[in-house]
């Protein structure tokens, strides 16, 4: 049967690992290659590595650093930031990453999606879907630098249509703060798309995640506080699920050392 | 022991390399057929399409190199993904094509009332464990659209449940062929690759 995925979040500005509570106030948390190296000895189900600075910053994401990065991982890894063009998918592809992350090339030109799904297959062309509640629109819109204003459901769609394989859907109000996933937001992006959606934003419990899966159709869920700020593993939240009837990879040796505290 | 992994333009060659020096094997990565004719164990990799790979395979003799490889040497061949596929007789992706043919079976789309491709962590059963033996935890990491079906129910080592029952793992004697990534699957992936190296069937 296949698992349910658990999925850390790396975000990366440039010279080391960040978290952000509601995508500002970044607060440095360490080196990614060590924690890319402990995620992969905590067996979780795939990791994702994002710099979220390299679009603003109009550069490219600095190769041989995300080599290092991938070259620790022996899962499934997908990478983001700064990509505009073919030639950067292909160069990331190369290195060993298994999918790319676009948001701001596709909100700039969404064909760009389907050229690349139809090179390298939408299995590995993933979009971020990064969204917050407007209480004026009550409504979930988009959250781009653009200035774009956009029904985030609405993006996850064209998405989809366009050749995405897999939509990474964030809660802008919920990131970093640990009070649980955006419930909402996850079911009208679920009823949006069929494409597997990763729900990201708020977990900072194994509750908050056996929540997210059962009031939710979602089969992925991401986050990243909870492995900084807290006592919990991946292990952790994978055993309440498993206890809770659904199928997750848990693999007990993957509670291991406590010297240092990541995954 | 010479180990080669097949370069053909169509895969994800640094992860599989990356796997072996982790799992401390000497290797080279190569398309010169005369090398791939004399190793010993082969790596197939592929992502992409059946077509495409047995077209790139031909334009450079490398499918003549493999079959000389392990029906006149000694050779240990293990098909990864689409390298699996490719040891099948026939593929139809996207049309009907001619396989390596070292494996008898086609290689047909999955039609399951669930999404396709298949993708994510699986659990597989295993049937024969000439190449799977102390397999710590039997998740695999899988992403493909098409599966293998042998002519020959013997020649499968593996399967995996997806709605139905399909094939992860399927040998003949030498000749081993993974649907899943273990280059991607972690503990269990890396020790199917100590089985690989460590095996001798000769």
């Amino acid at each position: 049967m296949l698992k349910i995925r658990i999925i850390p979040i790396l975000t990366f500005n440039g010279f080391a690992l960040v978290k952000t509570q509601r995508f500002s106030n970044p607060r440095m948390v360490g080196n990614p290659i060590q924690a890319a190296r402990v995620f992969n000895s905590r067996n979780v189900d795939e990791l994702v590595f994002t710099d979220i600075t390299a679009t603003y910053q109009n550069r490219k994401i600095n190769l041989p650093f995300v080599k290092e990065v991938i070259d620790q991982c022996f899962m499934p890894v997908t990478i983001g930031g700064g990509i505009k063009n073919l030639d950067d998918i292909n160069d990331l592809l190369k290195i060993g990453a298994d999918k790319v992350l676009l948001k701001n090339s596709f909100i700039q030109q969404p064909s760009f999606v389907g050229e690349a799904a139809k090179i390298y297959g939408s299995q590995c062309i993933t979009v971020a879907v990064d969204a917050y509640w407007n209480e004026e629109r009550k409504a979930y819109l988009l959250h781009n630098k653009e200035g774009v204003v956009l029904d985030a459901a609405a993006f996850a769609s064209m998405a989809e249509k366009e050749g995405a394989g897999e939509i990474i859907l964030s809660s802008v109000d919920r990131d970093g703060m640990r009070n649980g996933f955006d419930i909402n937001l996850v079911r009208q992006i679920m009823a949006a798309v069929k494409i597997p959606v990763v729900a990201v934003g708020g977990g900072g419990t194994p509750e908050h995640y056996l929540e997210l899966f059962r009031d939710t159709d979602v089969k992925a869920a991401g986050g990243a506080a909870i492995y900084y700020f807290t006592q919990f593993t991946s292990y952790d939240i994978k055993k309440l699920l498993a206890e809770n009837g659904f199928p997750a990879r848990v693999i007990p040796n993957s509670t291991g050392d406590n010297f240092m505290k990541l995954g | 022991m010479s180990c080669v992994i097949i370069n053909y333009g169509m895969g994800n060659l640094a992860s599989v390399s990356k796997a072996l020096k982790k799992t401390g094997i000497s290797h080279e990565i190569t398309s010169d057929p005369d090398q791939i004719a004399q190793a010993s164990r082969i790596i197939l990799p592929g992502v992409g399409s059946f077509q495409a790979a047995m077209e790139n395979l031909k334009s450079k003799g490398l499918d003549v190199a493999i079959k000389k490889a392990v029906n006149e040497g000694e050779a240990y061949l293990l098909g990864i993904c689409l390298g699996m596929q490719l040891l099948a007789n026939k593929g139809y992706e996207p049309e009907e094509c001619e396989g390596l043919g070292l494996i008898n079976g086609e290689v047909r789309l999955i039609e399951s009332d669930l999404p396709v491709p298949h993708m994510g962590w699986n659990n597989i059963a295993i049937r024969r464990d000439d190449f799977l033996k102390d397999i710590p935890y039997p998740d695999f990491y899988f992403v493909h659209s098409y599966h293998f079906v042998p002519d020959n129910a013997e020649h499968i080592a593996a399967t995996v449940n997806y709605g139905k029952e399909l094939v992860a793992v399927v040998q003949n004697n030498r000749v081993l062929g993974c649907q899943f990534h273990p280059e991607k699957s972690q503990s269990a992936g890396l020790k199917v690759l100590e089985n690989f190296f460590s095996a001798n069937h000769a």
